[in-house]
């Protein structure tokens, strides 16, 4: 469904991410991983916008998205969280999750203006479903503290929610698992689980080995900005080439 | 008692102009990190589109005042796409932009020579009857119109900001573009909005000024500078503050004028400003404050 082809981006003479290609496949996990600067990062980057890549297509159900604006690739399907939390932090915790579903909502600046019916209706609609959405990860009872007051884990699990509250057909999660402890990264694996049973496909970059192996369905493993392997979590365990990557590379 | 109300409601009519001045400069600051010198010359700009749209085509106040809303709406935002953002591309350090504004502040004031001439114009009275006396306070009806006018102003700005969707996407990409922009917020039209804005709110304080102060090229950029400091010792970037601080900086210089002398106003109004910056560096509105709205 998703699909990124030969995507190369170059910063002055770096080569950051060369000629990678990738596919994600409906209601499975995709995971990204590989050794630090491989390129995880700027890959996610280059689908969701932040980036525009040198060469390359990024296709989602058939649409090019390659050099895109994020608010539009956010519109056709894809969000994401960072590997850096990015919340409004000054916002409360329910409004974190409204802003999520920002590009789903038909009211428009008129409706607004003179608060009409359908206006109050939708507003209604949405309050509800942003509710429902922070009991899904149990933040419910934090919904009108400030995002900023909650623990490292609690935010991740906001920028999560935030991210599907747009109802994306893909999700991409930049290290959902970093400081995390491990009560907090066992409830992750259920939570992921939990988010593919409702029917969006996820797109992972993660560090933490034990995760990916478990939950993943496809692994791709860059090194260097180029693709080294990919499979399944038991081929990429056995791979030769990943385990001298992780184990120190050249020597 | 008598003079005290008096040097009240003159404080709140200029410290209500000064407040919606100093909102823009907090608007802009929050949307793109910058400070804007142009941000006075909008009220210049306002100033003489209130004379062309009410005495030179002779349309009714109210509509003149919408078409000035919306033609200094415009006009920040063109300010916003033309020259910041094009700057902005090229990754210049954020005081290039600051010194773009300078350029387009003069480029104003010189434009409106041009075209309006360089003696101070005078905006014909808006209200049938000329005064109005309330609480034994006689004072031009445009005065207390104003006052009421920027309250308004105020008020709306904070339900748009807060109750609407495209006010609270202006938040959102003001405190994380990038978050914003993968919830599907369009950042840069928002900024572009805000900018327009910013100018709109100014330009109505213009029109305001007019009939009171007269209308002259360089109007804008002597009370731009007040809102600026209102803005600041409310706490830079913060809404509310920016209204606080033009209302206490507009009463501080009225009732320095009253009691102590008129000539050294500025001056004493300043020197309180300097003392309550070192007293509250941070603005009345504190650090966390700041980052809210």
């Amino acid at each position: 469904m998703l699909e990124a082809k030969n995507i190369t981006i170059r910063f002055g003479g770096l080569t950051a991410v060369n000629n990678v290609s990738m596919q994600v496949r409906p209601g499975q996990i995709t995971a990204l991983i590989g050794p630090n600067g491989a390129g995880k990062t700027t890959l996610f980057n280059c689908i969701s916008g932040v980036y525009v890549p040198n060469e390359g297509e990024v296709i989602l159900d058939g649409e090019h998205l390659e050099g895109k604006m994020g608010y539009k690739i956010n519109a056709a399907g894809i969000s994401r969280t960072y590997q850096v939390i990015n919340l409004f932090w000054n916002m409360t915790v329910l409004e974190n999750v409204l802003v999520g579903m920002h590009s789903r909502l038909t009211a428009t600046f008129w409706d607004s203006l003179f608060h009409t019916k359908k206006k109050r209706e939708e507003e209604k609609q949405i309050v509800e479903k942003a509710h429902e959405w922070l009991k899904f990860v149990g933040l419910d009872e934090y919904a009108n503290d400030r995002a900023g007051s909650l623990s490292y884990g609690k935010q991740r699990l906001l920028e999560i929610v935030r991210g599907l509250a747009s109802e994306p057909k893909v999700i991409l999660l930049d290290e959902p698992a970093a400081g995390m402890n491990t009560t907090e990264k066992a409830e992750l694996d259920v939570l992921l689980q939990r988010i593919l049973k409702m029917g969006y496909t996820i797109l992972v970059v993660e560090h933490d080995m034990k995760l990916i192996m478990n939950i993943s369905d496809y692994i791709y493993v860059l090194c260097q900005g180029s693709l080294l392997a990919e499979g399944t979590p038991a081929e990429i365990q056995n791979n030769p080439d990943v385990i001298a990557a992780y184990l120190g590379g050249d020597e | 008692m008598q003079t005290f109300l008096t040097l009240l409601i003159s404080g709140l009519v200029i410290g209500g102009i000064y407040g919606l001045i100093a909102l823009g400069y907090s608007l802009i600051y929050r949307a793109s990190g910058l400070m804007s010198f142009a941000q006075g010359d909008m009220v210049t700009l306002g100033a003489y589109l209130g004379i062309f749209y009410y005495v030179w085509l002779g349309l009714p106040i109210l509509v003149a005042l919408v078409l000035t809303f919306i033609t200094a709406f415009l006009f920040g935002m063109a300010l916003e796409r033309g020259v910041i953002r094009t700057l902005l591309k090229k990754n210049v350090i954020p005081i290039y932009i600051v010194l773009a504004t300078i350029a387009v502040s003069y480029i104003i004031q010189n434009l409106a020579q041009a075209v309006f001439g360089s003696t101070t114009q005078w905006f014909p009275q808006v209200f049938p009857v000329a005064n109005l006396t309330l609480f034994g306070v006689t004072n031009q009806t445009e005065a207390y119109a104003s006052f009421v006018i920027s309250i308004i102003l105020m008020i709306a700005l904070h339900l748009f900001m807060t109750k609407t969707k495209f006010g609270t996407a202006m938040r959102g990409s003001a405190m994380d573009p990038l978050a914003a922009e993968s919830c599907g917020i369009n950042t840069s039209l928002s900024t572009g909005i805000t900018w327009g804005l910013a100018a709109s709110i100014a330009s109505l304080a213009g029109m305001m000024l007019g009939p009171m102060y007269g209308v002259f090229t360089t109007l804008g950029s002597t009370i731009g500078r007040k809102g600026f400091a209102g803005a600041v010792v409310g706490g830079y970037g913060n809404m509310y503050g920016a209204m606080i601080g033009g209302l206490l900086l507009g009463l501080a210089e009225t009732f320095v004028a009253g009691y102590i002398d008129g000539t050294y106003k500025n001056q004493i109004a300043y020197i309180i400003l300097i003392v309550f910056l070192f007293v509250k560096p941070t603005g009345i509105f504190n650090e966390k404050a700041i980052q809210d709205v």
